[in-house]
């Protein structure tokens, strides 16, 4: 069993009279992909921003790699990449300007252009940022949050609007990131995207966990309740005749 | 002073002349000749903010509306009230001259008024009824009338003899006075041409050697203060929100980035551009308006950069609280107004009552305005000013504490 990076212990969150998040407890693995999949309202978002060091902890603790979250902030925010739900950046600032600042809010000095390759953007080195379309926008925007070499690494709803093919390319660069050894937490309300992407999965439900395994496993209990689809499955749906078509690579 | 003004120059021309150098050379052999080099963690804090404020000077360059309120917008206040006071700095009166006389000699008599200085003679009012009706717009201070006989050589006198008549309105009884005094001095002047006599009083008037301040030296500072009021508190107050409704500060705050590193950003950015766009301010004031800087540039550079920290703190501290624009633009039009037309950036403060001078003294731009034309036209140093500096220091502490403690990331 690979190390425990992230632990979560009865973690809560209460505005005004309204819980958000209602004492959950977890552990992200080193290296893996744990999805927190839920419906609007569940507490997903307030659950990051608590471990994130955005938002205060009202009961319960976060360590990450044993440092803990409310009692060293900057510490962690050092060691964690940020994807917010809808990423933001100055404009009229150069791709590579942008990435030297955010190398810099984390104190490192680093060579834009390497890492805009990475993520496919190096034509684009010299763009701003508002000229980019929505797929680029998210793959630049993971490449920010992991200038720094972070542990662990913090999605929130990362396809959100995206069109298929963004939306796959995605996935595969979250694999990507997960192969390097960093752990991602993403939130999500797609189940088709924690299937094909999270190792493990919880689900949240009004501020609790109410399941927690890997996607394989919810399916086989599930099913060993004896749960039967009733409808017939597709051997292929309309996605994928439009990825067929259009083709699954970049349309940059 | 001096010799220190060169060191600072030359280094800052090696410095460059270095880069450029370094630019030079080959792409393919600097990368992997320079190693990154490791720094102390206190050498991190500042390579943070020394990137974040290069970037975004950049950025500035790039953005056509902050560069017209830098550069342009002061300027445009520039022109307009320096042309306003620009005139010489006498006074003169809008008047209109009715001459109903065919004497040559009043004709000759308007034509010497003609070339006074202090008179600025209308020439298309011809009629009472246009006179009267421009005396009560107040477009003119006074109508001279010039009667039939004026100027007319009565029969059993030697000389032309004559009555000119000053009109005015209630509210140009200051105006008419001075005017019928100048006009009295004009005619007794001729009166001792024509009829020698000799007086035993007489007034003559004499400039003394004493370089004074003219009008333009308040207005001039008075527009730096007001070029430093909108840079300093419009800029922020306008950034801030949209980067909090953009999510900017918030995907910061995800860093270890610290207020005070990103505070320390902005304000290096704002004191380089604010100094940009006040010595473009100065070299047309100077080409344009003739003003004098006899004081040295080096304190007033100093001088103005520490000004515009201090003013920059209000709005840091308006913008870096409000969580949007309807929350910051009526709080900075509280605060803005007050120190626009009390702090002597439209007018002197010495005009004002002295119970309000002494109020107005500890508002946060009054120094700024004062120390720059003490500075700038006066030839103070640095060390003359304290009471400015003083008042300033104390305000920079109280701003910045607000500032540091109602800042929002989001």
């Amino acid at each position: 069993m690979a190390e425990t990076i992230l632990e979560v212990k009865n973690l809560r969150k209460a505005y005004d009279d309204v819980v958000a998040v209602d004492g959950i407890s977890f552990e992200v693995k080193k290296g893996e992909i744990f999805g927190i999949l839920g419906p609007n309202g569940a507490g997903k978002t307030t659950t990051l921003e608590m471990i994130e060091t955005l938002r205060e902890i009202d009961n319960g603790t976060a360590t990450i790699d044993g440092i803990n979250v409310a009692k060293h902030p900057y510490e962690i925010r050092g060691m964690i990449g940020v994807q917010p739900q809808t990423p933001g950046f100055q404009d009229k600032t150069k791709l590579t300007e942008l990435i030297q600042m955010f190398a810099a809010a984390y104190g490192e000095r680093v060579d834009p252009k390497q890492f805009l390759d990475e993520v496919n953007l190096g034509e684009k080195a010299d763009s701003f940022v508002e000229n980019l379309s929505g797929g680029q926008k998210q793959r630049f925007s993971i490449v920010t949050a992991l200038v720094h070499s972070p542990k662990v690494f913090f999605l929130d709803e990362p396809t959100t609007g995206l069109d298929p093919q963004a939306r796959r390319n995605l996935w595969n660069l979250i694999k990507e990131v997960r192969d390097r050894g960093i752990s991602v937490i993403l939130t999500t309300h797609y189940m088709d995207e924690a299937e094909v992407l999270c190792d493990r999965v919880a689900i949240m439900d009004q501020g609790k966990i109410i399941a927690l395994d890997t996607p394989k496993k919810l399916i086989r209990n599930l099913l060993d309740r004896g749960f039967k689809k009733e409808q017939h499955v597709e051997q292929a749906n309309l996605e994928d005749v439009f990825i067929d078509m259009t083709g699954k690579g970049l349309h940059v | 002073m001096r010799l220190l003004e060169i060191i600072i120059i030359a280094a800052l021309v090696l410095r460059v002349g270095w880069r450029i150098y370094r630019r030079r050379q080959p792409t393919g052999s600097q990368a992997p000749a320079k190693p990154k080099r490791s720094l102390s963690p206190w050498q991190r804090k500042w390579f943070t903010i020394w990137v974040f404020f290069s970037v975004n000077i950049r950025r500035l360059f790039r953005d056509r509306l902050a560069l017209f309120f830098t550069f342009l917008f002061p300027l445009i206040f520039l022109f307009v009230f320096g042309g306003l006071s620009g005139k010489g700095g006498g006074t003169t009166f809008n008047v209109a001259i009715i001459n109903k006389s065919q004497a040559p000699y009043a004709k000759q008599f308007i034509a010497q008024l003609d070339k006074q200085k202090v008179f600025k003679i209308d020439k298309s009012v011809t009629s009472f009824a246009v006179a009267n009706d421009k005396m009560g717009r107040g477009e003119l201070d006074a109508t001279i009338e010039f009667p039939q006989d004026f100027g007319v050589v009565r029969p059993g006198q030697a000389n032309p003899s004559g009555q000119a008549i000053v009109h005015y309105t209630q509210n140009s009884q200051s105006a008419a006075t001075t005017l019928t005094s100048v006009l009295q001095a004009e005619v007794q002047g001729i009166n001792t041409k024509l009829v020698h006599t000799t007086t035993p009083f007489t007034v003559t008037s004499k400039q003394t050697n004493e370089r004074s301040l003219s009008s333009f030296d308040y207005t001039f500072t008075g527009l730096l203060g007001f070029a430093i009021l909108g840079a300093g508190i419009f800029g922020p107050i306008n950034v801030f929100p949209e980067l909090k409704k953009m999510g900017i500060l918030r995907r910061l705050h995800t860093t270890p980035l610290r207020v005070w590193q990103y505070f320390l950003s902005v304000m290096l950015g704002n004191a380089v551009s604010g100094l940009m766009s006040l010595a473009v301010m100065f070299v047309v004031a100077i080409a344009l308006f003739h003003l004098k800087v006899v004081g040295n540039y080096l304190e007033l550079a100093v001088f103005l950069a520490f000004s515009i920290i201090v003013i920059l703190g209000i709005g840091l501290a308006i913008g870096g609280w409000a969580r949007n624009e309807r929350q910051a633009a009526p709080l900075a039009n509280i605060v803005v107004f007050p120190m626009m037309f009390l702090s002597g950036t439209f007018f002197p403060r010495f005009l004002m009552p002295h119970w309000l001078q002494n109020i107005t003294t500890f508002m946060p731009l009054s120094p700024v305005i004062d120390g720059a034309r003490l500075i700038a036209t006066e030839g103070k140093h640095l060390t003359d000013i304290g009471p400015q500096l003083g008042i300033m220091a104390a305000w920079l502490v109280l701003v910045y504490a607000i500032a540091f403690r109602v800042f929002r990331w989001e």
